[in-house]
């Protein structure tokens, strides 16, 4: 390609706060419409915005992991235009003073190496009401009108629709392990709106700027710039120009579908919000808010590691917030984090998937799963381990040792002694098998070692047992 | 003698012996009010105000405001029962829930007789714009002159001796200078002190929650009432309340009052001039000691031009909420901007639609740095002037208005000294968010003029104190159009 993607993202994360950016409404998502609205969520005059404290923690939080300049004087400012979605015709937003500025996420590119991409500012508002369409008419549910927003703006610093991705993995990632959000974009909690241009490569001048909407996963971020990069690229090297317009994808077809062609941008008149004076934060709040912020996805991948999981299971199981947060549970005093790990991601997905729950609903306590995790570490087998497992979870309170009571599960020797005195016992009563073997049928093997585990009633190893019989097979 | 003419601790005296019931003081007050004939009434409360005062029937001694018959500007958010702004917009809107100064005197059990006329949206100084027309003075009782606003109803209501005390908002003169013009107090405390929550904003760093008393203790009585720290509004103050009545009776030893040369120079009525000069040696007598001081020409000529940009700015932006959605009167349309445009367009009179172009035009990107900001920085220097002078002087003592009560259709020339520096000075107390109090000084052929005090902020106690000693001064107390033995 003869050209450099010049990319930049703006990405609205909606707080999930028990209240309101400025009411005391409650935050609450799919309830019934219009139930979660005080007078000043419907801008009825006289009703005054409140600051929401939780709110400002979270954004103090996320700017802290996004490494930037927390601004100490917490300032709004009104945004003003007409929309039918917005009740006060404002918003409350922070334009001149945003609670951070000039920070950076670093991320992998596409050939994985690491990359610092800047974030200019993070700032406060509060969301619209959501509007549904129909034919004739329109209906507007005022319970999103007030919502917490953080706005995250990164410069125009990455160059591939994988960085891109990879930027607004790492930011969910931020807003997710910090508790600040659900950061799920096929929700809306997540939001992402993408910059791009096109230009020479060398060049330091911007191209003409095409803004991609209705992106509802990461994955989409990238096939849209993608398609954009190259649906820009064909454009500029036909000798025509880029259009400044706004598309959106069309995840069906996998391109970017023209919206609306920009004219002048909007003057939103912007002034300082005057019913809220301007709050001064002590460095002892902010310290506070980022010291009791919850462990981070980067760190807790790290710890993850160092116990022993792989790269990719710790990545498995820190992509669901209630997932990691369980198996933190369930490490214990992270002895046995692998095996932990395994019965997590293999047995307990098993189990939710096949009966439709969420780890939210998983019955078994994490330190049941510990327990399972060291029953196995200590000597039974895999699959008497998962037996215990499945009686645990059918019963509810149950340890392990109550399901080694219940299933008669006993621990397999390896000793080889015994293995030998069981494996001699049963090549002396079964000469036919021997003759079969050394005829070449393999299966007698097979025969006489289920023979050796029927004799030993399970006390011992398969393993040690097949072991044992090659050798003594071998002698006679 | 009526009760109901007497100051509220009088009428409470009375009310804790039961030489009359809180509905007989309704009863006196709704009568008085049907008769009145100035336009003060959005709405006489005659059923609910009777219904809440028969269940008054055991005295609260503690408790000035039992029992008392009040009236609140028509944009102070009542819980159920309609609130207009006197604007068209907003017919039929019956708000969810009461205003906090609303609220605490439903608690103290005062008694809520009716609401009042605005120049809409309180925006204006006539008390000639609100949707039901001319409110009127009730000293000229040929309806030639006005009471002026935005506050009018409650100031005619109070000038024709309705009700106590009524409740009005000020966010440039709106409650001090109809004040004047109806030989009542009218009282804008510190911003901040009293909640603004459930008050309809107009400019809200300019707004305030004031009220009107007949008498200099009653003004104390009030604030004590209405003053602290309210959850709701994020700008109120968490300083304590004063105990402002016991406070200002205190008298002051030797306050520093500077008079402002500049303006007493612009007033051309020599009655006002002459009577004003003549209080001034009586505070004096009274131990006062008097500095004559210049504010500065320039500034003071632009005191007007600032007002006019920062009001408009914020309130086009306060005001976009009125888009016929959500409240209000709704029309049928096509698009979201038909149906808001609509109901702006009918709601709306011309001067409301001025202002909100004139507010949009100062915060356009292009216009902010030579409108806006620089309003708000000519703010900020007559903030600092004004504190400046207090840092010396207990209080800022002037004329409250050049005139008395101006005749209807009469047109000032805007540009005259008189105008921009004497008919506009009180929004230097709105500019600093200071206390400031208009007091009743004379008449002039009948009509009331008055004066104004204006104390460092949070010092209403102080204020108070002097008011009362002024009230004893100039011997006018309790006074109205039409009391009897006047």
């Amino acid at each position: 390609m003869n050209f450099e993607a010049v990319i930049g993202l703006e990405i609205h994360v909606e707080m999930k706060t028990k209240s309101k950016m400025f009411s005391s409404s409650p935050n609450g998502f799919s309830r019934e419409p219009n139930t979660q609205v005080t007078p000043f969520d419907m801008a009825y005059p006289g009703t005054m915005p409140v600051v929401n404290k939780a709110a400002v923690i979270n954004a103090i939080r996320v700017a802290n992991a996004l490494h930037m300049t927390i601004d100490r004087l917490i300032r709004f400012d009104r945004k003003n235009y007409f929309y039918s979605d917005l009740p006060k015709g404002f918003q409350i937003t922070q334009q001149f003073h945003p609670i951070g500025r000039e920070g950076y996420l670093d991320i992998l590119d596409r050939d994985g190496k690491v990359k610092r991409i800047g974030i200019e500012r993070i700032h406060m508002e509060e969301d619209t009401c959501k509007q549904l369409h129909f034919a004739s008419y329109s209906l507007l549910d005022y319970n999103r009108a007030g919502v917490p927003l953080i706005e995250i703006v990164s410069h125009p610093e990455m160059r591939s629709g994988t960085e891109a991705m990879h930027y607004v993995e790492a930011i969910r990632n931020i807003v997710v392990y910090t508790l600040t959000s659900d950061g799920k974009m096929e929700e809306g909690s997540l939001r992402c709106d993408v910059n791009v241009s096109l230009r020479p490569f060398g060049s330091d001048k911007f191209g003409t700027k095409v803004e991609i909407k209705n992106l509802n996963s990461t994955k989409n971020i990238e096939s849209a710039l993608d398609y954009e990069i190259a649906r820009q690229s064909a454009i500029l090297l036909s000798g025509g120009q880029v259009q400044q317009e706004t598309r959106r994808y069309d995840e069906a077809s996998g391109k970017t579908v023209l919206m609306r062609v920009k004219t002048d941008a909007v003057d939103y008149k912007y002034f300082p919000e005057p019913n809220i004076t301007p709050i001064r934060i002590s460095e002892e709040f902010v310290r506070d808010a980022i010291d009791t912020c919850p462990e981070l996805y980067d760190s807790k991948k790290e710890r993850y590691v160092s116990l022993g999981l792989s790269p990719v299971d710790a990545a498995i199981i820190l992509d669901n917030l209630a997932m990691s947060q369980y198996f933190d549970k369930a490490l214990g005093d992270g002895k046995y984090a692998k095996t932990v790990s395994n019965l997590l991601i293999v047995e307990v997905n098993g189990y939710l998937n096949k009966n439709g729950l969420t780890i939210e609903q998983f019955p078994l306590q994490p330190e049941i799963l510990y327990l399972l995790a060291k029953e196995q570490e200590g000597g039974f087998t895999h699959k008497q381990v998962v037996d215990m497992f499945h009686y645990c979870v059918e019963n509810e309170g149950a340890k392990p040792e109550d399901a080694i009571n219940a299933l008669h599960i006993a621990k397999q020797s390896s000793d080889d002694s015994l293995v030998l005195s069981f494996v001699t016992a049963v090549l002396d009563a079964n000469p036919q098998s021997i003759a079969d073997f050394k005829a070449g049928k393999d299966r007698a093997q097979g025969f006489l070692v289920g023979q050796v585990m029927k004799m030993a009633k399970g006390k011992v190893n398969p393993g040690a047992v097949a072991k044992v019989m090659a050798e003594e097979l071998k002698k006679r | 003698m009526n009760y109901l003419d007497l100051s509220i601790r009088d009428i409470h005296q009375a009310l804790v012996e039961k030489k009359v019931t809180p509905l007989e003081l309704t009863k006196e007050a709704l009568k008085r009010a049907k008769e009145n004939k100035d336009n003060c009434f959005e709405m006489i409360l005659e059923e609910e105000a009777l219904a809440f005062a028969s269940t008054l029937t055991e005295p609260e001694a503690d408790n000035l405001l039992w029992g008392i018959p009040y009236l609140a500007k028509d944009n102070f958010s009542t819980k159920g029962l309609p609130t207009t702004a006197s604007s068209n917009i907003l017919v039929g809107y019956k708000p969810l829930y009461d205003a906090t100064v609303i609220a605490k005197l439903k608690e103290k059990k005062a008694v809520l007789i009716g609401k009042t006329t605005l120049d809409e949206l309180a925006m204006g100084g006539t008390g000639t714009t609100g949707h039901l027309g001319i409110t009127y003075n009730p000293y000229d009782p040929k309806h030639e002159r006005m009471i002026g606003g935005s506050s009018c109803g409650s100031a005619a209501a109070m000038a024709a001796g309705i009700v106590p005390f009524a409740l009005g908002s000020d966010t440039g003169d709106s409650v001090r200078k109809p004040a004047s013009y109806g030989g009542v107090i009218g009282v804008k405390p510190t911003w901040g002190r009293i909640s603004r929550y459930g008050l309809f904003p107009f400019a809200p760093s300019l707004d305030h929650v004031g009220y009107f008393t007949r008498y200099a203790e009653d003004a104390a009585v009030l604030l004590e009432a209405l003053s602290g720290r309210d959850v709701m509004d994020s700008t109120s103050s968490v300083k304590d309340v004063d105990a402002y009545v016991a406070e200002s009776e205190k008298e002051l030893v030797s306050p520093r009052i500077a008079v402002l040369d500049d303006i007493v120079e612009s007033i051309r009525d020599n009655a006002i001039r002459d009577a004003f000069l003549d209080s001034l040696k009586k505070l004096e007598e009274a131990g006062a000691m008097i500095n004559h001081i210049r504010f500065g020409h320039d500034l003071l000529e632009s005191i007007y031009a600032t007002y006019i940009v920062i009001s408009c700015a914020e309130a086009t932006s306060n005001d976009a909420n009125l888009d016929g959605i959500k409240f209000g009167p709704y029309y049928e349309g096509k698009t979201y901007q038909e149906v808001m445009s609509q109901a702006r367009t009918k709601g709306f009179s011309e001067l409301i639609k001025r202002r909100f172009v004139i507010g949009s035009f100062a915060l356009m990107r292009e216009n902010q740095d030579v409108l806006f900001l620089r309003a708000q920085k000519n703010r900020a220097k007559i903030v600092e002037r004004t504190n400046q002078i207090l840092a010396d002087n207990d209080f800022i003592f002037v004329p409250a208005a050049p005139t008395v009560a101006p005749k209807l259709g009469a047109t000032s020339d805007k540009l005259s000294d008189e105008y921009l520096i004497a008919d506009n000075h009180l929004a230097l107390g709105n500019f600093a968010g200071l206390p400031s109090i208009t007091m009743p000084l004379g008449y002039e052929n009948g009509l009331p003029f008055g004066v104004n005090f204006m104390g460092r902020a949070f010092e209403e106690s102080k204020l108070l104190s002097i008011c009362r000693t002024f009230e004893k001064i100039t011997g006018i107390c309790g006074d109205y159009y039409g009391k009897e033995g006047k």
